[in-house]
């Protein structure tokens, strides 16, 4: 009883590590997601913005809605290191925060700035953090995606 | 007043950290998107200017402008090299110098052209200047002759003077055309492309300078009184060797100086070359004819060189003819008077002229040549005194006969 017992239980553990060893994905660790300059994009009248080089498209509709802005002349996009997409334009109060997903760009955090509207705002990549220059007001912030550093 | 000064110092120094702060911000503050927006911009508008140059002064400065673009992006290589890959900031740095040095180095060439091209200038201002005044000169010298014809001596004397100019003013041409002969005939192909690149701004290039002669030069032919044949000879070598230098270089010429239109700029040349020939020959067969009336030679009619060599053969021709059958002192007399205007006149004085001008070629005037040999051999009247001494000679051997006879009987 207790031979059969054993057979059936070494067989079940064989199987489920073979179960496991085939079905695990391959994982590529440090990657650098880091895009080197600021895309400056202007939204089309379905307020789509479309970045050519670095290849993304997408409805900034929502981000307005949340702003309370009916339209902007460009966006502001870029792409730090670890992967997320920081976004914001002139007059926006936020910085926007997404993360890539099938299909998706999820909202990962919204990184308040200003109260009044950032003015002028540039994006510049650094080694550790994504930097925001206010440029009317010359006034700097370093983020990343769980907010101000 | 230590307090002061102390106060002072702290007051200095403050304000020394804070536009050092302060400059630090505001370099921090820079966009990257900003820096290569303005690298580009800047960039754009000086390869721009460099097209757009011109002159050698302009492109040192653009190099100077290049230099300091270098200089102030540099530090800023990466995120430009980002911004525009797959091209970079020195690539794309250097393709701008490379395309400056590349026009300033036209340029200099396009400027020594200029230089050659105002050179050019000055000397035709010269020509133009020179060919004007013995224009005038021949015009005054003219009507001089034309009111003067009460007085034969004055008329001659004018005729001398007018005779001198002319040869002065196909002296000077003729320096002109080797000029340009030298000029044009040796110049390589990049120098004369280049060159007609900057003619169009010349006032007066050689080619219009080339027309202006030959149009001088007809209306010399045709308006022309008191000249003779020598001069129409003349006249004729000075279009004969025109018309060499201008089969030479014609067509480097017009390449050069209407290089939009050579052709018809060629033909327009060859049609005024015409015009001149046709010219001084309606003068000239009409002198020869003259002349050759004027010394008892009654040639056939002649309108052109090859109808005045067929007149002059056809003339030697029957002359011997004539000879042969009749042998007279007339005959002789004839031929002595052809022989002598021949050798004294047309060959001693209108010669190198005949020649030159294409009228009669060297062995055309040694074909006449062997036939006035031929021609005087037949006319040479054979001496009567030879006649009667053979009839002498006969009598005395028909009496020596006779005597013989007499003897022996």
């Amino acid at each position: 009883m207790l031979t059969k017992y054993l057979t059936t239980f070494t067989v079940i553990i064989a199987l489920l590590f073979t179960a496991i060893g085939c079905g695990s994905s391959m994982v590529i660790q440090d990657v650098d997601f880091s895009q080197p300059i600021e895309s400056v994009l202007t939204p089309d009248s379905d307020q789509m913005v479309h970045d050519q080089r670095f290849g993304i498209k997408f409805s900034i509709a929502k981000i307005l809605d949340r702003e309370g802005i009916q339209s902007v002349d460009e966006v502001r996009l870029i792409r730090n290191r670890a992967g997320y997409y920081f976004i914001t334009a002139d007059g926006f109060n936020n910085v926007y925060v997404f993360e890539a997903a099938e299909r998706e760009l999820k909202k990962k955090n919204v990184i308040e700035i200003s109260s009044e509207g950032i003015s002028s705002p540039a994006f510049n990549q650094r080694d550790r953090y994504i930097e925001l220059v206010d440029r009317a007001s010359g006034q700097t912030y370093n983020l990343d995606q769980t907010g101000r550093r | 007043m230590n307090f002061n000064n102390q106060y002072l110092k702290l007051y200095t120094l403050f304000l020394a950290l804070f536009f050092i702060f302060a400059s630090s911000a505001l370099v921090a503050q820079q966009s990257d998107f900003q820096i290569q927006q303005d690298f580009r911009a800047e960039m754009a508008a000086l390869n721009e200017r460099v097209e757009l140059a011109v002159s050698t002064q302009e492109l040192e400065v653009l190099e100077e402008e290049l230099a300091s673009l270098r200089d102030r992006f540099s530090e800023y290589s990466a995120i430009i090299n980002a911004a525009i890959y797959p091209d970079t900031f020195e690539a794309s740095v250097n393709r701008a110098e490379d395309n400056r040095a590349a026009f300033a180095e036209r340029y200099a060439v396009i400027e020594q052209l200029n230089e050659r091209v105002d050179d050019l200038n000055a000397e035709m201002d010269v020509f133009r200047d020179r060919i004007n005044q013995m224009t005038l000169e021949s015009e005054d010298l003219q009507d001089q002759i034309e009111r003067s014809a009460a007085s034969e001596s004055r008329q001659a004397a004018l005729i001398r003077q007018y005779r001198q100019n002319i040869e002065l003013r196909d002296s000077f041409v003729s320096d002109f055309l080797e000029e340009l002969l030298m000029r044009y005939q040796t110049m390589d192909r990049s120098t004369h492309e280049g060159l007609a690149e900057t003619t169009g701004r010349m006032d007066d290039n050689p080619l219009q300078v080339i027309k202006t002669i030959i149009s001088e030069y007809i209306n010399v032919a045709d308006q022309t009184s008191g000249l003779e044949t020598p001069d129409y000879l003349g006249m004729r070598a000075q279009h004969g060797y025109f018309s060499d230098v201008w089969g030479r270089i014609g067509d480097r010429l017009v390449n050069t100086f209407d290089p939009d239109r050579p052709v018809q700029a060629k033909q327009e040349v060859e049609d005024l070359l015409a015009a001149w020939l046709a010219s001084v020959d309606n003068r000239l067969w009409n002198s020869l004819t003259t002349a050759f009336n004027q010394n008892n030679i009654q040639l056939g009619p002649f309108t052109s060189p090859q109808t005045f060599n067929t007149a002059l053969n056809n003339y030697v021709d029957g002359g011997i003819e004539i000879s042969l059958e009749s042998n007279s002192e007339e005959d002789y007399r004839i031929y002595r008077n052809f022989r002598d205007f021949w050798n004294n006149t047309v060959k001693a004085s209108w010669g190198e002229a005949l020649v030159d001008g294409n009228i009669l070629s060297q062995s055309d005037i040694a074909a006449i040549d062997i036939k006035l040999n031929s021609w005087g051999e037949a006319a040479q009247p054979t001496s009567r005194l030879m006649f009667i001494l053979f009839l002498v000679s006969v009598a005395v051997i028909l009496g020596l006969v006779i005597l013989l006879l007499m003897k022996s009987k």
